[in-house]
């Protein structure tokens, strides 16, 4: 990079950008600091008091359309008149009430028309005591969640296995059976603690009683404004005032939306810059990003591909919107970093397969498998804790080298087309392997359905060694939890491949996946090293769903390891690996590359487009099209 | 002498030995009457056999199992839809379907041929992953881009209380296209062997009266052995075993025009280039054949095929799971037509049919004796997902083994 070579227009689109950053940023740093001054604060006071007087006003015009009724009632029961009398004159009672209120305009007021200095005063002290009410309330229920962290309910599908029964069953034709292929695999259950067993605390209830005389406040004020108003309607107000006031969790922004779509005032240029005051200030932050990426287009595509370059500032998209829509950004790194932990190892799986010549390993599940055999003897035998983790390593890492020995050999005999035939061999495997859950004699209580045979989809780990390396060591910091015992562990994965791509047989296997031929002139046994990277890849696999599913709390059987090497796959060519090349660093920028997209994308999406599927649509696309990129790049013929 | 080739001809066709051994091993257990079976498996067959044949042409070409498929099979759903948002019914639905079709199949086969052409000799997998990638793609047109971006007026299609199209798209509705083609000519079985024997009777006539050979001893078996067939259809025991079978004529007749079709491109020069493409594309660059324009014709063709036998599959079933219907159909495909004894290399219309119909049966048969022998129907049907993944999977070992071995004797 000795001179940068920029060419013309990428130097004009630079210098837009930054104009178009630097408007946005001083509009968005104007809002900002409206927001705090006397004017700013005034145009949400005033659309919070237009849209409680409102609330207010409709109140009022009921409570004066009922008097009405009661007294169209009373005339008529004192006259003698049937069911359907009363019926017909309450009815007329409460039309003509309602258009004697508007036309008196009992239900509506005019702010600038009142005095409206002693409404906001008791406005600002409700306000006050509700947010300490919720900060309260969160802290309590923090408390809450972590007293209970034990019960966890996870949301997770167990219907896998049935499913596909199911749908053959009802005569459904086959396309319904393998309807599941994509949607159920690898989907993060959100532990969620259950909150009904969450009471007030004492001072939930002393705030609470603050919140309740500010409220009384309130009320002799906006009586004043509505001598119509009696005490049951203000009571029956409570919760829809309260709520227009604050509620749980609020931001600048909410409570602007909310009082702006209550009130239905014209908040006027001022408001809506100070509105999106921070959206602005956040797009001139991305702009300028954007304008250094177009100015040094050239040295960072070279440097690091264009997918990983868009990957990346898709990444740093998502990091911003997460600011802007106000998501907590330290519970978004700490889970970031242990889903990097969880699946590291998996992704390490990848290397040395691609290093000895077999291209991306995509039969590794035929090694999660192993893994996942272990896992379930720990379980059947009882073992719990450090023991019965390493005991399910140890197993995992006996079978899988069996199994690993036998797939390389398999592979030595199909140079050149080794990933579709790994591909339907893994997925083979996996169909084979559910008849074996259903039929396999294992007697755990924890394990088998209640009812029927076989194995249940997904198997908790409480009573095992589930979250062992998560708690290891683990320490909060800036609010974000650091899993130290899982880093440490995937660390220590890396270093023992690193260790090992750099001993002698190491180096041999890298040059025999490098150039067989060659390889095999300065005497390297080519077919040996390839079934030791091949093993290796394999032994990988099982210790990697072993830590997945220690992280995750359960094993998942069945269909779900089926999709797990092409998220593997894609994610060490994310780091910027080739299907012939890859190091340790690919293994780590790619996954926390991937998994970062992915845990920051599923709030953003549902915050932009709630309850939506969006960031599952997003991670089929990433994954698969990064694989497909490298596919294409990997040339026209295959190696051979 | 005939001993070794018997013993060939047994090496080169063991899947489907091993098929037909496995289906009779499950007939027997499974309890199910002939007569059942049969209707069950020729309502199979009309809906599936279409988009098995489309898989021809890009093996010819040597591209192997066109996995990407799944794409035509989106774009019939697309077309679907758009069909049944503007409430065209019955066959005139259908048909603005199978013409929308074919410019978004011809588009993505395109593509897919521009991708496959940057990946030669990993087409297989790429496909597969093709497939998934343009699911995703997929995804997303149908959840958030149609019926936001695009409205959807038909309240049927969405999804109530959310946006995005419905899980399930029923046909069956009044303004749908369900058996819009099947129930224009259904006829029952013994009927339609007479009218099949006699359509390619006369086409037989007509191959000969144009031929320059004029082998009358050929005609004279073909049309004998016809005539049998259509006697023994009418005999009293065998009406009886396809009693309950309803033909529905003009589905078939469509595979069979699929069939003849694949016959005859393959004596035009195009087919000769798809041919020389398949057997050496060197070979076939140097004797000034574009290859790569030749391979992108090919997966065209192959996905406009299988998208109108999306449709057919379709309009049979009368409804269809719209994240779904689409996800499998590459595997089934291959599947069924390497159980026919096709290789990733060599496919035929023969072989296509025949494991059309061994791979059907066993998806019949499979619940039902894995329940009887097991007690478990689950047993069964995870032995019919092994079963279709293990096909495949033997096939490529089977064929990359070859090749190998190949290579090494050249050397």
């Amino acid at each position: 990079m000795s001179k940068l070579n920029v060419k013309k227009s990428q130097k004009i689109a630079c210098v837009l950008l930054v104009i178009a950053a630097v408007i946005c940023g001083c509009v968005g740093m104007y809002g900002m600091s409206s927001r705090s001054s006397e004017k700013g604060s005034r145009i949400l006071s005033n659309m919070r008091l237009q849209a409680i007087l409102d609330t207010a006003g409709t109140g009022a015009i009921d409570a004066y359309v009922a008097a009405a009724k009661t007294e169209a009632t009373a005339k008529v029961r004192e006259e003698g008149g049937g069911m359907t009398e009363i019926r017909e004159a309450t009815a007329k009672a409460e039309e003509e009430a309602r258009t004697l209120a508007e036309k008196e305009g009992i239900g509506s007021v005019d702010l600038t028309e009142i005095d409206t200095l002693p409404l906001e005063d008791s406005l600002d002290v409700l306000a006050a005591a509700q947010k300490a009410y919720f900060d309260e309330e969160a802290a309590a229920q923090a408390r809450y969640i972590e007293e209970h962290a034990d019960e966890v309910v996870v949301e997770s599908t167990e219907e896998l296995a049935t499913e596909a029964a199911d749908a053959s069953a009802e005569g459904g034709d086959m396309a319904a059976e393998g309807g599941d292929d994509m949607g159920s695999d690898m989907e993060m259950a959100e532990e969620t603690v259950d909150l009904s067993g969450f009471e007030a605390t004492e001072e939930m209830l002393a705030l609470q009683e603050e919140v309740d005389k500010a409220y009384d406040g309130l009320c002799v004020e906006i009586k004043k404004v509505f001598p119509a108003l009696t005490d049951d309607i203000m009571t029956a107000l409570k919760s829809t005032i309260t709520s227009t006031v604050a509620q749980s969790g609020d931001t600048f922004e909410t409570q602007y939306d909310r009082a702006l779509s209550l009130s239905g005032m014209n908040p006027g240029l001022t408001g809506t810059i100070m509105r999106q005051g921070k959206t602005l200030a956040t797009t001139a932050v991305g702009l300028i990003i954007l304008a250094l990426a177009v100015l040094l287009y050239a040295p960072l595509v070279k440097k690091l591909g264009i997918p990983r370059l868009v990957i990346g500032l898709f990444y740093i998209v998502l990091c911003l919107m997460a600011f802007v829509y106000n998501l907590s950004l330290p519970g978004q790194i700490s889970n970031t970093l242990v889903r990097l932990g969880m699946n590291g190892v998996l992704v390490l799986a990848m290397l040395p397969g691609i290093q000895c010549g077999i291209s991306l390993n995509l039969g590794l599940p035929i090694g999660i498998i192993g893994g996942i055999l272990g896992g379930l003897l720990c379980i059947e035998f009882g073992f719990s804790g450090w023991f019965g983790f390493l005991f399910a390593i140890v197993v995992g890492l006996a079978i899988s080298a069996v199994t690993g020995c036998l797939y390389g050999m398999l592979l030595n005999r199909l140079k050149g087309s080794e990933m579709s035939v790994t591909t339907y061999v893994g997925f083979s495997i996996v169909s084979l392997m559910c008849i074996a859950w259903l039929v396999l004699p294992f007697k755990s209580k924890i394990m088998k359905w209640p009812l029927g045979n076989g194995l249940r989809t997904t198997i908790g780990l409480q009573t095992s060694y589930r979250h062992l390396l998560n708690d290891f060591l683990s320490f909060k910091i800036f609010g974000i939890t650091i899993p130290t015992g899982l880093l440490l562990f995937f660390a220590l994965c890396c270093l023992i491949v690193w260790l090992f791509m750099r001993s002698r047989t190491g180096i041999a296997m890298s040059a025999a996946g490098a150039n067989p031929r060659f390889a095999a002139a300065t005497g390297i046994n080519v077919d040996k090293m390839r079934i030791v990277g091949t093993m290796i890849s394999t032994m990988l696999g099982a210790v990697g769903i072993i830590v997945y599913a220690q992280s995750f709390g359960f094993i998942q059987l069945y269909q779900a390891p089926r999709q797990m090497g092409f998220l593997a796959a894609s994610a060490i060519l994310l780091g910027g690996a080739t299907t012939s090349r890859a190091r340790i660093s690919h293994v780590v920028i790619g996954t926390f590359l991937f998994q970062g997209v992915l845990t920051l994308g599923m709030p953003v999406a549902n915050a932009v487009v709630p309850q939506s599927t969006i960031s599952e649509v997003f991670r089929i696309i990433i994954s698969q099209g990064i694989i497909l990129y490298a596919l294409t790049k990997s040339g026209g013929d295959s190696r051979g | 002498m005939d001993k070794n080739k018997l013993r060939e001809l047994a090496r080169n066709n063991i899947v489907t030995i091993m098929f037909i051994i496995l289906c009779v091993v499950c007939m027997t257990f499974s309890g199910y009457s002939g007569s059942y079976v049969l209707y069950e498996l020729f309502g199979r067959l009309s809906r599936n056999m279409f988009i098995v044949l489309s898989l021809i042409i890009p093996i010819v070409a040597g591209m192997g199992i066109n996995f990407a498929i799944t794409t035509g099979a989106q774009a019939a759903q697309i077309s679907c839809l758009l069909v049944l948002e503007w409430g065209i019914s019955g066959i005139a639905g259908f048909a603005l379907a199978a013409l929308m079709t074919i410019p978004l199949s011809t588009l993505f086969g395109w593509l897919i041929g521009k991708l496959y052409n940057k990946m030669k000799g990993q087409e297989m997998i790429g496909g597969l992953v093709i497939g998934y990638f343009a699911n995703g793609l997929y995804q997303l047109l149908f959840l958030f881009i149609f019926d936001n971006i695009i409205p959807i007026k038909n309240p049927n299609l969405t999804i109530k209380g959310s946006t995005g199209i419905a899980n399930t798209m029923d046909l069956s509705r009044e303004g749908g296209i369900a058996q819009a083609l099947d129930k224009l000519w259904r006829l029952p079985f013994h009927q339609a062997v007479l009218v099949f024997a006699a359509v390619i009777a006369v086409i037989l006539v007509v191959g000969y009266m144009k031929s320059h050979k004029k082998n009358g001893k050929k005609l004279g078996i073909q049309i004998a052995a016809l005539a049998v067939v259509a006697v023994i259809a009418q005999l009293g025991p065998v009406k009886a075993l396809f009693s309950m079978v309803n033909i529905p004529m003009v589905t078939f007749g469509l595979v069979a025009l699929l069939c003849l079709f694949n016959v005859v491109i393959m004596r035009t020069k195009l087919g000769q280039q798809f041919r020389a493409v398949g057997q050496n594309g060197t070979v076939a660059n140097a004797s000034g054949i574009n290859v790569n324009h030749v391979r992108i014709i090919a997966i065209i063709f192959s996905t406009v095929l299988a998208g109108w036998g999306q449709l057919i599959f379709v309009q049979n079933m009368g409804a269809f799971q719209t994240y779904g219907a689409h996800g499998q159909v590459g595997l089934y495909a291959g599947a069924a037509i390497l159980v026919g004894g096709a290789s990733v290399v060599r496919a035929t219309n023969a072989q296509a049919l025949i494991g059309c119909v061994l791979f059907h049966l066993m998806f019949i048969l499979a619940p039902a004796a894995g329940k009887n022998l097991f007690g478990d129907a689950a047993i069964g049907e995870y032995f019919r997902v092994f079963l279709c993944y293990g096909v495949i999977a033997v096939a490529l070992v089977m064929h990359a083994w070859s090749e190998n071995v190949r290579k090494k004797k050249e050397k």
